[in-house]
């Protein structure tokens, strides 16, 4: 048994490493100036991905900006007055469900609904494809994060006459203040390295992202393309953004890691 | 506990004692105000009853102490003051509470201005996430419009009267979490008389710290009872017999005895509240 399962967890943490190894060791050597300053460009002709840096995250942020306060709401709805109630289940239970949904369905659903309505990809229906995978996410941990805080907390702030609503926001938010941070940061993190929805919705663009009510370039669409393509300089640089992406990832569970363990204090 | 089921299967006695009668043998006949009468109040988890027609009048300020085994309903009954019970769905009230006469059970009742006027002290404390300061201004931002000295001058107040200024004066800003229990439950001793109420309600306010803190706690509780009128719930008997005028005794969800504590500890009238109070069961 022992035997059994160490060997399993060295396995995992085999790959791990060797999937940071190789990503590192493919990757570095595209990091350069130009890679972050410079538009995608032709096989053969030297650029950069900073035009796909900058649509992540601006199609990223947006995503979080609808999905992020979309999940606090829905987690706080369930937490603060869905426990009892059968709507209050169906709502835990599509939520479950939602959060099960492989993501490119998600992609197809906003391709026909934001997509194929207007007749062109934008940055738009990307991000609202990334905000639909958030959004239950963002939920459960919020409902998780609120019921870690204590009743009698809650009791005390409304028998010294706070209204029901002033007591979730300025007592039982702030009390689970760090929960939710961390809870919003894995909800990015998980979203970042999406390609599947970005494939029928951002598409992908080589241009600066002027507004995302076009194809915007991003990341992920491009590490796919280029790590495709028969051309070594365009595979490299599908290391370097993989690497980009990866370093940002481990950043963001680090650094809710780190959270989480101050919360703990 | 081989008590009294007999007699306790008609419904039981509920004994109102005039209180006002006891005071006749030590001075000169005190006449009592209530501030809180209870007229059959009931109470219902669900389905399940657990206060029985309760009947009590709570001098105005003093301290009532109920005592009672585990499960009795004495914190049950306590937490209808402020109806702070109706955070849970399924539970009901029957029956009537009149703070100076007013039914607060009405549906019309201002929560809000009734959580101000009868505050609530908890088993455990519960410092709100925020400095020492801000958790005695906390109440005061909700109720008050105050300037910036008025309400530092407020706050400063409530911490000396919950016997806490002196320790806490230098650390105002720090975390309320990062004082010692006894301090904690000082502090919200202080959030809760910031906001001026008439009733304290405290709820087992000294089960969870240690014996240093609760004599400073039972210190406090007398010297407040001159402006508020307190009703605390304990556990410990010896504590309802140091710090209460007034006593009264829970079974099982029924006004057993109520009366001066001296009385209640020295001459109880009833053969439950007697095997309470000397241990035979509870």
């Amino acid at each position: 048994m022992k035997i059994v399962s160490g060997l399993a967890s060295f396995i995992g943490i085999l790959f791990l490493t060797w999937i940071l190894f190789e990503v590192v060791r493919k990757g570095a050597g595209a990091l350069n100036i130009s890679f972050f300053t410079e538009l995608t460009s032709p096989a053969g002709i030297a650029g950069g991905v900073a035009n796909a840096i900058i649509g992540t995250v601006l199609i990223t942020l947006l995503a979080a900006l609808i999905g992020v306060p979309a999940g606090l709401f829905a987690g706080v709805y369930l937490s603060e007055f869905g426990s009892y109630s059968r709507l209050g289940s169906l709502v835990r239970f599509s939520i479950n469900v939602m959060i099960g949904v492989p993501s490119i369905i998600v992609g197809l659903f906003v391709y026909t609904i934001l997509v194929l309505p207007f007749k062109h990809f934008s940055g738009y229906a990307g991000a609202a494809a990334l905000a639909i995978i958030m959004m239950p996410v963002a939920a459960r941990t919020t409902e998780d994060m609120l019921n870690l805080v204590p009743n009698s907390l809650k009791e005390s702030a409304l028998a010294l006459g706070t209204p029901r609503w002033r007591t979730t926001l300025g007592i039982v938010f702030r009390a689970a203040k760090t929960g939710l941070i961390t809870g919003v940061l894995l909800a990015v993190a998980r979203v970042s390295g999406e390609t599947a929805p970005l494939l029928f919705t951002a598409m992908n663009s080589q241009y600066w992202p002027k507004s995302l009510n076009e194809p915007t370039a991003n990341l992920t669409i491009t590490i796919f393309n280029y790590a495709m393509s028969p051309y070594a300089d365009w595979q490299e640089k599908a290391w370097g953004a993989s690497l980009l992406i990866m370093t940002g990832v481990l950043l963001l569970t680090i650094l809710a890691r780190i959270l989480a363990k101050e919360a703990k204090k | 506990m081989n008590f009294a089921r007999g007699e306790s299967k008609e419904p039981i006695m509920q004994r109102r004692l005039d209180t006002r009668s006891f005071g006749a043998d030590s001075k000169p006949a005190e006449l009592l105000n209530y501030k809180i009468s209870t007229k059959n109040l009931s109470f219902r988890y669900g389905t399940h009853q657990v206060l029985f027609d309760n009947n009590l009048d709570i001098a105005t300020s003093k301290v009532t102490a109920i005592i009672g085994p585990s499960g009795c309903g004495k914190s049950t009954h306590i937490r209808i003051y402020n109806r702070i019970y109706e955070l849970y769905r399924d539970q009901k009230a029957e029956g009537e509470v009149l703070l100076d006469g007013q039914n607060i059970l009405a549906p019309s009742v201002d929560i809000i201005e009734l959580r101000r006027k009868v505050g609530m002290i908890f088993q455990k404390p519960t410092p709100f996430p925020m400095s020492v300061f801000d958790n005695v201004a906390y109440g005061l931002k909700l109720h008050y419009t105050l300037s910036k000295s008025e309400m530092v001058e407020r706050v400063e107040k409530a911490l000396i009267n919950a016997a806490l200024w002196d320790e806490v004066k230098d650390i105002l800003d720090k975390p309320g979490i990062a004082l010692s229990g006894g301090q904690q439950q000082r502090l919200c001793i202080a959030r809760a008389i910031a906001v001026e109420p008439e009733v304290l309600l405290m709820d087992e306010p000294t089960s969870a710290i240690d014996p240093v803190a609760t004599a400073k706690i039972e210190e406090l509780v007398a010297a407040l009872k001159e402006r508020y009128t307190i009703v605390i719930v304990t556990h410990n008997m010896q504590q309802a017999a140091r710090i209460s005028d007034f006593t009264v005794f829970f079974y099982e969800g029924y006004i057993i005895e109520f009366g001066e504590t001296r009385q209640i500890f020295t001459n109880p009238r009833m053969k439950q509240t007697e095997d309470y109070i000397t241990g035979r069961f509870g």
